[in-house]
């Protein structure tokens, strides 16, 4: 925590819901430039992670910073604020906004946004450069031509792409990205293993990922943590916690079962 | 001191009409989650009923009542069949049925108001019929109310709890879900509702035309009293909670009426909105 | 002329309401059922400094506008924190705690139950003066929401309306778009009850019921949620129409309630065959 750009850290968090308890003393890592990614069973309090992290639910215990900078008293709407953009696994797509609006609406700082900034040519000037932002953004996931369509009548792996292009366009430090691989179609994966190696990779960010798919994760993680039963069960470099014999037969024995 | 006992005594008259109107209105509310606007149209449709039937065609009185309370029966049913179901069916959902309700209700509204602009009224002696204890004065008729309610509330208990259909109606208050699997069942359920709480508010309608009398603007008023009593008490418990909103209204009526009469429906509406954003779920809830 | 001037006003004033009311109920789906509150407030601010103080009317006018919008803000504060049908609920009461207001504490004239014998200065003065005024200022507001909702705020609104929590994960506090359209709302109602004021000579509290509420509902309902031109159709063929039941030939009693049965006719009809009204972009989904 001596590096002012050091990503988010998760410390010593614990969380339980009334008198059920879900998980104790997780703490992760997540540096800028690399995904970190969290595998677990269902109802292991992945998700719950993001939501303590984005103020939907307080800890019992534990701390969070932000480049080193402890968060606090954080709600959902200011979350961007302090560097952090979250992604939903259920999308949560603006389905009446076309898909560039939906990354457009994302984007910080837009004076068009203020009943008397909207007004000013300064704004259009705005506007225009974050349209042509917004339409690169698609270019990257070759979604362009899908731009002035409603996004609610997208197929629902597109609409979990514009969702990512979203949190992107935020400009936020650090992405939390929420099973952005559930229900892709198969053949769209491929764009979303780019985008979030593109992420990490080329701009640097910190991101966060929870995900089931674990060949995704094998492919676009550098760190990984296993949730169980209410505690990190391992963690570290991707090759070697996946190549662990017991986490793979605890993991994928619970994920063919299931 | 006496004062407030006669006021009290003047709310517990109200809270009666109040109680009829509020536990249908709830029934559907917490059932169907139908917001149903109309439930006052229905109130008011057994008032007019009752008057023309009894006044202008010389029906015997109790058959009139009786007929009334038929009509307002079948008037909410074919609401529902003809109004909501087709909204519902085109997809769409409770504001668009409220909607649709606030179009049924004015429709009404304005055929009685054609009929006529004033107060219709069966008023008889016998509301006259008053006695006095110490210094509050007690009307008989509102005696005779509380026991409706009180009989149509054990029957209302009874039907709940120890029918089939009752027991299918308590299911949907709790899981909609669940009791949707049943398909045919919850078609037969939902008439039933309709057609026991549009009694009610006929039963209501009737008394009240016999009482104080009705004019076009009765039924919204009503409908709204109904509404608050079902916001105060919450729907977790339909009977309890509309008896106990209905009181509170009731009270809530007489001593607005007493000390600010100018400020009714403010009170009414401010109260209203204040257990909104502080206690949606109602005071029993 | 002098009645083809008065529609023409009334239309005017009538389509300032709803497009405000398309704002936040068509764009950012807030379901406002008490516009007529803000409407009474504005007209009321109107007209008791232009009668009672004798302030010039175009600055009682610009009072209304502010007051208004204020008393906007100042009602949707408590109620942000409910929504859906709760809050449809909450916002219809307020026809009735204001109509008590103004019922007991509008100022009225001696005499009678409101507020007439305005001072109105020249672009007021005479009929054709006024419509042309009310039409322009009409004309104005058109533009001012053309340009609202074309804009990245209006992109923000409709981003509120459809997924008010995606919004927030994404920084944006809906609250402080639904604060803001309120207010703008609730001022340029204001600012049209101020000039319905002046188109009727006389106001007391029976204008500004739930029943004007309703009629808002009823034009943009019949025009189209979440479109301009929509307010504008609804509101100019509803007028229009209601006028030419006046040639009928029925006797005149009978001239109101049958525009009430047809609105009500035309609400159960829009709700099961075309939610989304004529000209609409977005229709009652819940």
């Amino acid at each position: 925590m001596t590096s002012a750009n050091n990503g988010l850290r998760i410390d010593g968090l614990a969380m339980n819901f009334g008198g059920v308890f879900v998980f104790d003393d997780v703490t992760i890592d997540i540096p800028p430039g690399k995904v970190t990614a969290c595998i677990g069973p269902n109802g292991a309090g992945k998700t719950t992670i993001i939501n303590i992290v984005c103020g939907v639910f307080a800890p019992r215990a534990g701390e969070i910073f932000v480049d080193g900078v402890k968060l606090a008293g954080v709600r959902p709407f200011d979350t961007v604020r302090h560097g952090l953009c979250r992604s939903f696994q259920d999308v949560r797509i603006f389905p009446f906004l076309t898909a560039l609006e939906n990354i457009l609406v994302a984007m910080p700082g837009q004076s068009g946004e203020n009943l008397l900034g909207l007004f000013t040519p300064g704004a259009r000037a705005q506007e225009r450069a974050n349209r042509e932002k917004a339409r690169l953004l698609l270019q990257t996931v070759a979604l362009e031509g899908a731009a002035g369509r409603p996004a609610g009548e997208l197929p629902f792996g597109q609409q979990k792409l514009v969702s990512l292009l979203r949190a992107v366009a935020t400009g936020a430090r650090v992405l939390l990205l929420d099973e952005p691989a559930a229900g892709v179609e198969i053949d769209l994966i491929p764009r979303v293993v780019d985008l979030i190696r593109a992420l990490a990779k080329a701009e640097g960010r910190a991101t966060f990922l929870v995900e089931h798919n674990i060949d995704l994760v094998r492919e676009v993680a550098d760190h990984v943590c296993v949730l169980q039963g209410g505690r990190i069960i391992a963690s570290g470099a991707a090759e070697h916690v996946l190549g662990d014999e017991t986490v793979i037969r605890e993991y994928l024995g619970r994920v063919y079962n299931a | 001191m006496l004062n407030l006992l006669q006021v009290f005594s003047t709310g517990l008259g109200l809270a009666g009409y109040y109680a009829l109107v509020a536990v249908g209105f709830a029934l559907i509310f917490a059932t169907l989650r139908i917001f149903h606007v109309a439930h006052g149209t229905v109130f008011m449709t057994a008032g007019y009923a009752f008057f023309g039937l009894h006044r202008l065609a010389g029906l015997h009185i109790a058959l009139a009542a009786a007929c009334a309370l038929a009509i307002a029966a079948l008037v909410g049913l074919l609401i529902d069949k003809i109004i909501y179901g087709p909204v519902l069916k085109r997809g769409g959902g409770m504001f668009s049925v409220f909607i649709a309700s606030l179009g049924v209700s004015l429709i009404f509204e304005s055929g009685f108001l054609v009929w006529s602009k004033g107060v219709v009224s069966v008023a008889r002696a016998e509301l006259l019929d008053i006695f006095i204890v110490g210094d509050v004065v007690l009307r008989r008729f509102d005696f005779f109310i509380l026991a409706i309610v009180a009989l149509a509330y054990g029957a209302l208990y009874l039907w709940l709890h120890r029918t089939s259909t009752g027991l299918a109606i308590r299911g949907l208050t709790d899981n909609s879900e669940l009791s949707a699997i049943v398909g045919v069942e919850v078609a037969k359920t939902r008439n039933a509702i309709f057609l026991v709480a549009s009694s009610l508010a006929g039963l209501a309608g009737v008394l009240t035309a016999y009482d104080t009398g009705m004019t076009p603007a009765s039924g919204v008023q009503t409908l709204f009293i109904g509404v608050v009593a079902v916001i105060l008490g919450g729907t977790r418990n339909i009977l309890l909670g509309a008896i106990v909103g209905a009181a509170a209204l009731g009270m809530l009526t007489a001593f607005a009426g007493y000390f600010f009469p100018e400020w009714i429906s403010f009170s009414i509406f401010a109260m209203m909105i204040i257990l909104i954003i502080f206690r949606p779920q109602g005071l029993l809830g | 002329m002098e009645h083809l001037y008065y529609l023409g006003t009334l239309i005017s004033v009538w389509i300032i309401v709803a497009l405000a009311a398309n704002l936040v109920i068509g764009y950012t789906g807030m379901m406002a059922m008490g516009q007529a509150a803000y409407l009474g407030v504005g007209a009321y601010v109107a007209a008791g400094l232009n009668v009672l103080l004798g302030v010039n009317f175009h600055l009682a006018l610009l009072a209304a506008l502010l007051v208004s919008g204020a008393v906007a803000a100042a009602t949707l504060w408590p109620l942000l924190r409910i929504g859906g049908f709760y809050f449809a609920l909450a916002t219809l009461g307020l026809n009735f705690v204001f109509f008590d207001i103004f019922h007991n504490l509008g100022p009225r004239v001696e005499g009678s139950e409101g507020l007439h014998g305005l001072k109105l200065p020249d672009l007021f003065a005479g009929s054709g003066a006024r419509f042309a005024t009310t039409a322009a200022l009409a004309a104005l507001c058109f533009l001012a929401c053309r340009t609202i909702v074309g804009s990245p705020l209006g992109r923000a609104l409709r981003a509120v309306r459809d997924r008010p929590d995606a919004l927030a994960a994404l920084g944006k506090d809906p609250r402080r778009y639904q604060m803001l359209i309120w207010s703008v709302a609730g001022a340029l109602t204001g600012l049209a009850g101020g000039l319905y004021a002046a188109t009727l000579f006389y106001i007391d509290p029976t204008l500004f019921t739930l029943d004007a509420s309703i009629l808002v509902l009823v034009y943009i309902g019949v025009g189209g949620l979440a479109s301009t031109w929509g307010s504008v159709l609804g509101v100019v063929l509803l007028i229009v129409f209601n006028e030419s039941l006046r040639y009928l030939g029925l006797p005149s009693q009978y001239v109101g309630p049958l525009q009430q049965a047809l609105y009500g006719l035309l609400l159960i009809g829009l709700m099961i065959f075309r939610r989304r009204g004529l000209v609409g972009e977005y229709d009652f989904r819940e």
